[in-house]
């Protein structure tokens, strides 16, 4: 699908295309493509999707990680990713907090569950 | 641990005493329904879904709460500060009885899924990022190690952000008139959007105060 590429200024660090001839530097493992098409048909994309879109979608979602640590590390403890930073820098986006909030609250609970299972396996 | 998405037919039958929820069941699931019409009912379960994540754990709370509760209530001249921890309470078993209201709501919606419907809620509610990726590309960027938590908030945001991603690109590609699968010009109009709505992070301008 070469004419979809009509916007070269996209991505500046990563090279265009990424299949074909490997141009040495700047071209990086693809982490995410197996995970992000089972998300892509779940969010309502079609069961297949293109692949230049799912690299679209992983480069998009690399620079969100980046950015968010970059900015985590600079409040709050310098220099280190905790949670709070990462809760502060999201409180404007009312989903992405619901949903930190709410995974966080189910990991507690998890692990106390789990815990009061061990000790109550741990005694018998 | 019962995993949410696995659905079992008969949770969609309702409780005996839940006289609303009888009637909405017996709706046919039979229309042909467009994966663009699937993703726009995917987009209200967002916060809905939320709260179903672990159904027993939830159930069980609940449960033991208002026994607490039943015991607290039943004195007629509580002190001040015994009346405002009723109200706490009392706001607390409504919010877990609505709770338990929209997940009642999602089983009997879930129960009435045609088969692509069930399949694309289960790659919904199942797809993640793997949490050693993100370890690891986090690492790499702070050079020190982070906590476990700090990974799962980013892996949940993540999902969060690909997905609204691909609703906006879903519905520029609906506006485009043209069909999924999406191509990467709907992406990048749909980031485009996002970032002028500031829902998206933009590095790209430095912004300056004073010129």
């Amino acid at each position: 699908m070469a004419e979809e590429e009509d916007d070269p200024g996209f991505d500046e660090d990563l090279d265009d295309g990424g299949n074909g001839v490997d141009s040495g530097q700047g071209k990086r493992k693809r982490l995410f493509s197996k995970e992000l098409r089972c998300m892509m048909y779940g969010f309502g994309d079609d069961q297949n999707p293109y692949t230049e879109s799912v690299d679209i979608l992983e480069d998009l979602v690399i620079e969100f990680i980046t950015e968010m640590t970059h900015k985590a590390m600079s409040i709050g403890r310098q220099g280190r990713v905790q949670v709070e930073d990462i809760v502060f820098l999201i409180r404007k986006d009312p989903r992405k907090f619901a949903r930190v909030k709410d995974l966080l609250t189910m990991n507690e609970e998890l692990k106390k569950t789990l815990k009061a299972f061990d000790e109550a396996n741990y005694g018998s | 641990m019962a995993d949410p998405a696995r659905v079992r037919p008969e949770a969609g039958r309702p409780e005996p005493g839940e006289g609303s929820c009888s009637s909405t069941s017996s709706e046919p699931a039979a229309k042909p329904v467009s994966p663009l019409d699937i993703h726009k009912d995917l987009k209200s379960f967002d916060r809905k879904l939320s709260v179903m994540m672990d159904l027993s754990v939830l159930q069980r709370s609940a449960a033991a709460a208002e026994e607490e509760e039943e015991e607290g209530s039943s004195s007629l001249h509580p002190s001040p500060a015994k009346k405002l921890k009723m109200e706490h309470d009392k706001k607390k078993e409504k919010r877990q009885k609505v709770d338990e209201d929209e997940i009642q709501k999602m089983q009997v919606l879930v129960s009435s899924f045609s088969e692509e419907q069930l399949n694309r809620y289960e790659m919904y509610r199942r797809s993640a990022f793997p949490k050693a990726a993100i370890k690891r590309l986090i690492q790499s960027i702070t050079g020190s190690s982070v906590s476990q938590n700090v990974v799962i908030a980013m892996s949940g945001i993540s999902k969060v952000f690909t997905g609204e991603i691909v609703e906006e690109a879903l519905d520029v590609c609906e506006k485009w008139g043209d069909k999924p699968p999406l191509q990467p010009k709907h992406m990048r109009e749909a980031v485009r959007r996002l970032r002028s709505r500031e829902q998206s992070p933009n590095t790209k301008h430095k912004h300056i105060l004073f010129h």
